[in-house]
């Protein structure tokens, strides 16, 4: 075997490693260097001309023109010679010089008599590279020429370069959005884990705080419920920001009742005033009384405001004031304020306060207290609102918080609640599923405390075991829980228990997208933990009266059947004894005969089962059948009939009932 | 006054039967077409009231043999659920005397039938 013998550079290994780390060998082809290529050709009017890499072995042409091979071995190539070289090389005429005017390349092969070459150096100093223009004639180029060849080489390598970053700098997103999907997990998952005990705390310590304490036990109970509160606004804090930043956090549109939120807002915050503190609402006259909007976050962000300039007001005034600026058919703008005769914000401190862990001042957090959150958190839900916060502030003499939202208008009138249940709801059995026995043990006191009855479920299964037993008016469902978690055991007893029992999910998660997910699986309220006594309760009240203020079941109308009768009361009752037993057994061999696409009895059975709806005037299930008649007549069945078939089924399941129930 | 009355479905025959024998009619009531024929070509009946869908003979297959094998002019009322204008020309083109449509008002198939046997009410 022929020993190939070519120039090495004596720092091979390392200029491997550099052509190694762009990846550029046998990549595609790319126009940026095309161009590249096309320029050193137009620029010393030649006919051949490249970007080429060499490796081991072989001279890869990036981009070529006039030579139309990839690569060829690196011992016959000219470049070999080049890349040993920190300048340019040029050959004027390959035939007077020693070297390569015996090459093959030269007395045949590509016909090379002008050769002009420069290494393409990378930043650390290693020829990776090529780049060239070669003509079968001889020639010379001049200085511009020559000028423009290194520019274009310079450029190739900055291009290499940027790609190579690139590609660097996608990996590293990669990785930060990874990071930032398992921070998001983390927090949301940590403060599932602190709430879940913190809910055992605070109810607990609701519940001790409605026992009979003597004077220092109260003063203790206090403070640990002040402590827990607080507890719990730092976790709410940091779970909020995590959902901003995944933007998560959506601002909901509903109509609300804006002078009641802003009250609500001043008598929460009311029983916080310092005593030489004069605390106001100032509500514009032409204020709407409704609008569309976030409530809860107006509410939060207000809350946040009005919070801090109490925190920080030893005394003068805290004013929360609402204007209307201006008006269109459609909208309204309203003007926020949360006006302090407070501390107020040093001028230099005034752009960084909305940043997060940022206090005005570094004693601040010592002197005040807070995580430093709550601003950020506030300019972001203002933000999310279209619009911007603003202040205004001078030291010693206090400050302005301000915004303008706008709202969409509303006709929405506040309907009174009604006072159906609000004496009480009488004895209500309530089903819990909890796999915690801390919160088994606080929901029961709780719920004993409103005068229920709670049995207790450790998980999904053993809920719906129990449902199938005994009768409940509700349902606190759980949704993490083992064997079956709380969606899946919705689904089980909306689906296949055909159950329409209300059913509250109670959950320390507050993700967004869960409170939908449990809509969607059938529950018909959601608690977040910790759970407020009164907001359960309220809760409870509003599912049990939905469910009462349900449209009444389906009447079964009899007036034919007692035309029929004509009164005899014994036929009537004859008549629906035949029909509860027959038309359950025709049903399911109606559902048997579609499932089987047994055309012929579908048909038969759908168009004689249609005269006894007819008799019960259930025209609805008359036309179903007569839809699935006509389509097996077709010879084919359609979701629609599967969908009326399932109408069918659970129709008569109801009316069934209702019969027995005459 | 004696009836023949075909139709396969329990509730309805029932009720129609009751209804009828309550306004002073005697009823035969048949669930197949051919039971009902037969009972035709036995007995001799004032009116027949039929379906069309039936095990044994349809109403249409009663009403043809009636009046081709037969021969008989007894006032035939055929009813059906099919909503198919075909049906209806279909049913007085091979010689009944009514069509009513389900779901039958028992007023309105009381009239016809008081009509087709000449009864003042």
């Amino acid at each position: 075997m022929k020993n190939i013998e070519f120039p090495i550079p004596h720092n091979e290994t390392e200029r491997l490693a550099a052509l190694k780390r762009y990846n550029i060998l046998d990549t595609l082809p790319d126009h940026v260097f095309n161009d590249a290529t096309k320029l050193v050709s137009y620029i010393c009017g030649v006919p051949i001309a490249h970007i080429s890499f060499i490796d081991e072995s072989r001279q890869w042409f990036k981009s070529e023109i006039g030579i139309g091979v990839s690569e060829v071995p690196r011992e016959i190539s000219f470049c070999q010679y080049t890349i040993m070289e920190t300048k340019m090389v040029e050959i004027p005429d390959t035939l007077l010089n020693d070297r390569f005017k015996e090459d093959p390349n030269v007395t045949g092969g590509f016909k090379v008599r002008f050769y002009a070459g420069i290494p393409l150096t990378t930043p650390d100093g290693y020829n990776i590279g090529t780049i060239c223009a070669i003509d079968h004639v001889s020639k010379e180029l001049n200085e511009n020429q020559r000028n423009a060849l290194s520019i274009i080489a310079k450029h190739v390598i900055n291009q290499l370069e940027l790609s190579t970053k690139n590609i660097e700098l996608n990996a590293q997103k990669k990785i930060a959005e990874r990071a930032v999907l398992v921070k998001d997990s983390f927090l949301a998952n940590m403060s599932h884990e602190i709430r879940t005990p913190l809910n055992a705390i605070i109810g607990f310590t609701d519940l001790l705080a409605q026992t009979k304490l003597d004077n220092i036990q109260r003063d203790y109970i206090d403070s640990v419920q002040i402590a827990g509160e607080n507890l719990l606004l730092i976790i709410n804090d940091i779970l909020d920001l995590s959902k901003i930043e995944s933007g998560n956090l959506t601002i909901d549109e509903h109509p609300f009742n804006l002078k009641k939120t802003l009250k609500h807002v001043y008598n929460l915050l009311k029983v916080k005033v310092h005593k030489d503190v004069e605390f106001n609402l100032f509500l514009d006259a032409e204020l709407p009384e409704n609008v569309i909007g976030d409530q809860g976050r107006l509410n939060q962000i207000l809350v946040n405001l009005a919070g801090n300039a109490l925190k920080f007001t030893e005394d003068g005034e805290v004013t929360i004031s609402v204007k209307k600026v201006s008006e269109t058919t459609d909208n309204y703008s309203l003007r926020f304020s949360v006006k302090d005769t407070g501390i107020g914000i040093q001028e230099d401190k005034l752009k960084t306060i909305f940043e997060r862990f940022t206090q005005a001042e570094e004693s601040t957090t010592r002197k005040f207290g807070g995580t430093g959150l709550g601003l950020n958190i506030v300019k972001q839900l203002v933000e999310l609102q279209n619009a911007e916060i603003h202040v205004k502030s001078k030291q010693g003499r206090g400050s302005e918080f301000f915004f303008v939202l706008t709202y969409k208008k509303t006709d929405h009138i506040e309907i009174p609640t009604e006072t159906f249940f609000e004496e009480g709801l009488g004895k209500l059995k309530i089903l819990l599923c909890e796999d915690n026995v801390l919160n088994q043990k606080l929901a029961k006191s709780v719920i004993h405390n409103f005068g229920f009855e709670l049995d207790i479920a450790e998980n999904g299964e053993e809920g719906i075991a129990l449902l199938s037993k005994n009768t409940y008016d509700l349902v606190l469902m759980d949704l993490q829980m083992p064997v079956k978690d709380g969606y899946q055991t919705t689904e089980y007893i909306r689906n296949e228990m055909n159950l329409t029992i209300p059913i509250v999910a109670m959950t320390a998660h507050s993700l967004v997208g869960e409170q939908e997910r449990c809509y969607s699986v059938g529950m018909d309220a959601y608690v977040p933990k910790p759970f407020k006594q009164a907001m359960l309760l309220e809760t409870i009240k509003t599912v049990v009266n939905k469910d009462v203020k349900l449209p009444p079941k389906r009447k079964i109308d009899l007036s034919f059947l007692e035309e029929m009768s004509c009164g005899d009361v014994n036929f009537k009752k004859d008549m629906i004894d035949l029909f509860i037993q027959k038309i359950p057994n025709e049903i399911n061999q109606l559902e048997a005969a579609f499932n089987s696409n047994d055309m012929d009895v579908v048909k038969k059975l759908a168009h004689n089962m249609r005269s006894s709806f007819d008799i019960f005037m259930l025209e609805d299930f008359s036309n179903y059948l007569s839809i699935i008649e006509q389509e097996a007549n077709i010879g084919h069945f359609t979701a629609e009939s599967a969908d009326k078939m399932n109408i069918l089924h659970c129709g008569i399941i109801e009316v069934v009932k209702n019969l027995k129930e005459l | 006054m004696k009836i023949v009355l075909a139709e396969d479905n329990e509730i309805l025959r029932k009720s129609l039967s009751f209804f009828l024998t309550s306004k002073g009619f005697i009823v035969d009531q048949f669930s197949d077409g051919q039971e009902a024929l037969e009972a035709i070509e036995k007995n001799s009946y004032d009116l027949i009231l039929t379906d069309i869908n039936m095990p044994g003979r349809s109403g249409m297959e009663i009403t043809q043999y009636v009046r081709q094998n037969i021969d008989s002019p007894i006032p035939i009322i055929i009813f059906t659920s099919s909503g198919v204008e075909q049906t209806e020309l279909d049913s007085f083109d091979i010689g009944a005397n009514e069509f009513i449509a389900k779901p039958i008002s028992p007023a309105v198939l009381l009239v016809r039938i008081n009509k087709l046997l000449n009864i003042r009410l």
